[in-house]
């Protein structure tokens, strides 16, 4: 969904959807980044400038976020989406992850159990979106190094298995956030150009068709039932 | 064969309901009526039925039809009867001058008058250009569209004022919003009888499936001729064990599932079919849009453009459009329903609610429940008419539980600052609002939000807002099967 502005002088908007399971820290990593003002160090080390704005629409609310980058002369409108980790609301994954540029798949280094659950989502991701999405997994609250139960060489030998990078944070000591999306985004406007590229005649819209990606079905049992016998007008 | 009867006199007194109604709405236009009693709301399906004009009620309602009798002339006589008129209204101008100035106003007039009359001329041209069939109907109707337009700002002048007001402040939003309202409010523009024509076009096809009235009676869960399906629905919070009894329904009934499935799946065509010419139709209507008031083409004037376009277009239609989406989500209202009425007197907690983010104390809530201010919110959501409205209903529902969500945190003093409403807290709460929001319709509602909310929403808060909701409703239509577990502890 990248869509390009005036020529020659585009702005990248992109959908980044967050998932992982509750309490791995995957609101407070997004709340560190968008909160956090830019930082001058990050500047002139990976020499991109950051402008922030925040849609903070009351206070303290952190589900959806937006912020606006600058990035080699290219501006970056980033939209990240935060998910549900529990459990029950996972059948709803696709309404969320649909027309994603990028996702985020956090677990917490102390919990195997939520690398599992950032395995089960890679399967499904690229099932339902192929290589068009950019895959980020983030090993968060490495301040926790000591109770650390997943291995670094695991998850990195996983990340690379299936074509993500893998990323080490901590929200708490705000380590690590920066590169993580400056990287991302890097990455998904790589995959935006070579897409155009791809198109031929640098047309400067690379826009999804209306209803680019179905919607879930939202009743499976009126689906099957429906699916033999029909030949009604 | 009572029931023949029966049904025949019900259709007879239906009709002249709808004549009484069709004389009663004429001046109010057709409205939505919020039902009194929230738990009927299911079982009134049937009733709304009533509600609908018959296709030519609601064409004499929209604007009233012009008597052009211009129809009848070619495209060249008609040039020359407007030349005609102009030269007419040229001399009767120069004739009211006063003899001195006559003379120097009259070359400037006969030159205008000139312009003017080749300018009919090249319209003339173009028309039998448009008649002569060697271009396919799209094309065509676009050139008499276009001709169209060149013809009514012959005839007015308020376009070119706006035009020339817009080219000194081409961003000025009041005033792109300025225009497009005056545009609205001119029936005999060609803009808005393509409007009114393909409006009326949506309601016809609309009507006959939404006026015809449903097979089963309003008691629809109750009755064994339902799904196997909606038989667990209503029994499940009763006795479970009951179930067993859907297998062994007699081969008549089955042969009834298959007529409804039969139907339904018609039903879902129809409506794809429906919302397809919906798009068609708005982007068709943008684009003449574009055609008659170049200045409106940027990317802010033409979103503000969409915005009244779409409001003009969908306010009519809004509810008969609705009763069909609610024809084909029957199924998911009457399961929300069910987690409705099973979840009546649920906490936040029981639906998963982390605890400090409402108040158990009901001291503090003055004799309300919490979130309420967002549970008003979200029921003035059926009263919009137009998706636009809705979106920003459902973006307002949100904020306000944000805010509820920071009110109450604030109370649970000790840990104050740790309150960021992360989706993880987000869709409990939204869920519980929904539930008591207590209307099976939002279900319909949204999923007709999704098809007509365009993508560059979807991917902003708008989207996000929607996509929250969804999901929250899929969670509650959910409940009540009981796969999923009571959350916390359920107080006694």
């Amino acid at each position: 969904m990248a869509t390009g502005g005036g020529a020659g002088n585009k702005t990248y908007s992109f959908k980044v959807v967050l998932l992982g399971e509750g309490c791995v820290g995957k609101t407070s990593l997004v709340l560190r980044y968008c909160e956090n003002k830019f930082n001058d160090k990050h500047i002139t080390t990976l020499q991109a400038s950051f402008l922030t704005k925040k849609l903070n629409i009351t206070g303290k609310r952190a589900s959806f976020l937006t912020k606006k980058l600058n990035i080699t002369g290219k501006r970056v409108n980033l939209a990240i989406w935060d998910t549900a980790g529990q459990e029950r609301f996972h059948a709803l994954g696709p309404i969320y992850y649909r027309d994603s540029n990028g996702a985020i798949l956090v677990y917490d280094i102390t919990d195997e159990d939520s690398f599992q659950k950032v395995k089960n989502w890679v399967k499904e991701l690229r099932k339902m979106l192929g290589n068009e999405i950019c895959l980020c997994i983030v090993g968060n609250k490495v301040d926790l190094e000591k109770e650390r139960h997943v291995s670094v060489e695991e998850a990195e030998g996983y990340a690379e298995s299936v074509g993500a990078k893998h990323y080490h944070t901590s929200a708490k000591l705000n380590k690590g956030i920066e590169e993580l999306f400056l990287d991302l985004c890097k990455r998904m406007m790589e995959t935006a150009q070579a897409e155009e590229r791809a198109k031929g005649n640098g047309a400067s819209q690379s826009t999804t068709s209306r209803r680019g990606v179905q919607i879930v079905d939202d009743d499976p049992q009126a689906a099957t039932a429906a699916g033999g016998c029909c030949s009604s007008a | 064969m009572v029931a023949v009867e029966v049904e025949k006199m019900l259709r007879l007194a239906e009709q002249c309901l709808e004549r009484v109604k069709s004389f009663k709405i004429i001046d109010s236009g057709p409205k939505y009526n919020p039902r009194p009693g929230h738990r009927r709301v299911l079982s009134e399906g049937g009733g709304v039925v009533s509600l609908f004009l018959p296709p030519e009620v609601f064409q004499r309602l929209q604007t009233v039809e012009s008597q052009d009798t211009r129809k009848e002339l070619t495209p060249i006589e008609e040039a020359s009867r407007l030349n005609q008129k102009l030269k007419a209204n040229c001399e009767a101008r120069l004739a009211r001058l006063p003899p001195a100035q006559a003379r120097t106003q009259k070359t400037s007039l006969t030159l205008s008058l000139q312009r003017q009359m080749m300018e009919n001329l090249i319209i003339a041209k173009a028309r039998r250009f448009a008649a002569s069939g060697t271009i396919n109907g799209e094309e065509q109707e676009q050139r008499v569209l276009y001709t169209n337009i060149l013809e009514y700002e012959q005839d007015h002048d308020w376009p070119k004022l706006w035009k020339a007001k817009l080219k000194k402040n081409p961003d000025d939003a009041t005033l792109v919003t300025g225009l497009v309202s005056c545009l609205l409010s001119c029936p005999d523009h060609p803009v808005i009888k393509l409007l009114k024509r393909l409006q009326y076009r949506v309601y016809n096809r609309l009507y006959p499936i939404v006026s015809k009235s449903l097979p089963a009676s309003p008691a629809l869960p109750m009755k064994p001729s339902r799904s196997t399906q909606s038989l667990l629905i209503s029994d499940s919070h009763q006795n479970v064990s009951k179930s067993g009894t859907g297998h062994s329904l007699s081969s008549d009934l089955d042969q009834e599932f298959l007529v409804q499935d039969l139907e339904m799946h018609a039903l879902k065509k129809h409506l794809k079919a429906i919302v397809k010419d919906i798009h068609i139709a708005i982007d068709q209507l943008l684009s003449l849009c574009l055609l008659s008031f170049e200045c409106l083409n940027t990317a802010n004037s033409k979103d503000l453009c969409v915005a009244s376009i779409e409001e003009a277009f969908f306010t009519p239609i809004w509810s008969p459009l609705l009763t069909l989406f609610r024809k084909v989500h029957r199924e998911r209202e009457l399961s929300f329903e069910s987690s409705m009425r099973l979840y009546q007197d649920a906490s936040p907690g029981d639906v998963g609610v982390a605890s400090k983010l409402y108040p158990q104390d009901h001291v503090v809530l003055h004799g309300s429940y919490p979130y309420e201010s967002a549970v008003q919110e979200l029921r003035l959501l059926c009263r919009d008419c137009c998706p636009q409205k809705k979106l920003e209903c459902i973006v307002r529902t949100l904020r306000l539980i944000c805010a509820c969500a920071e009110d109450y945190c604030c109370l649970h003093e000790a840990d104050s600052k740790t309150a960021a409403i992360g989706a993880d807290d987000l869709l409990p709460i939204l869920s519980y609002v929904a539930l008591h929001c207590e209307l099976p319709q939002l279900v319909s509602e949204c999923a007709a939000l999704e098809e007509f909310i365009h993508e560059g929403y979807l991917i902003g808060e708008e989207g996000y807002c929607l996509t929250s909701m969804q999901s929250a409703l899929q969670y509650v239509e959910s409940l009540h099967t009981g796969g999923f577990q009571l959350h916390n502890t359920k107080s006694a």
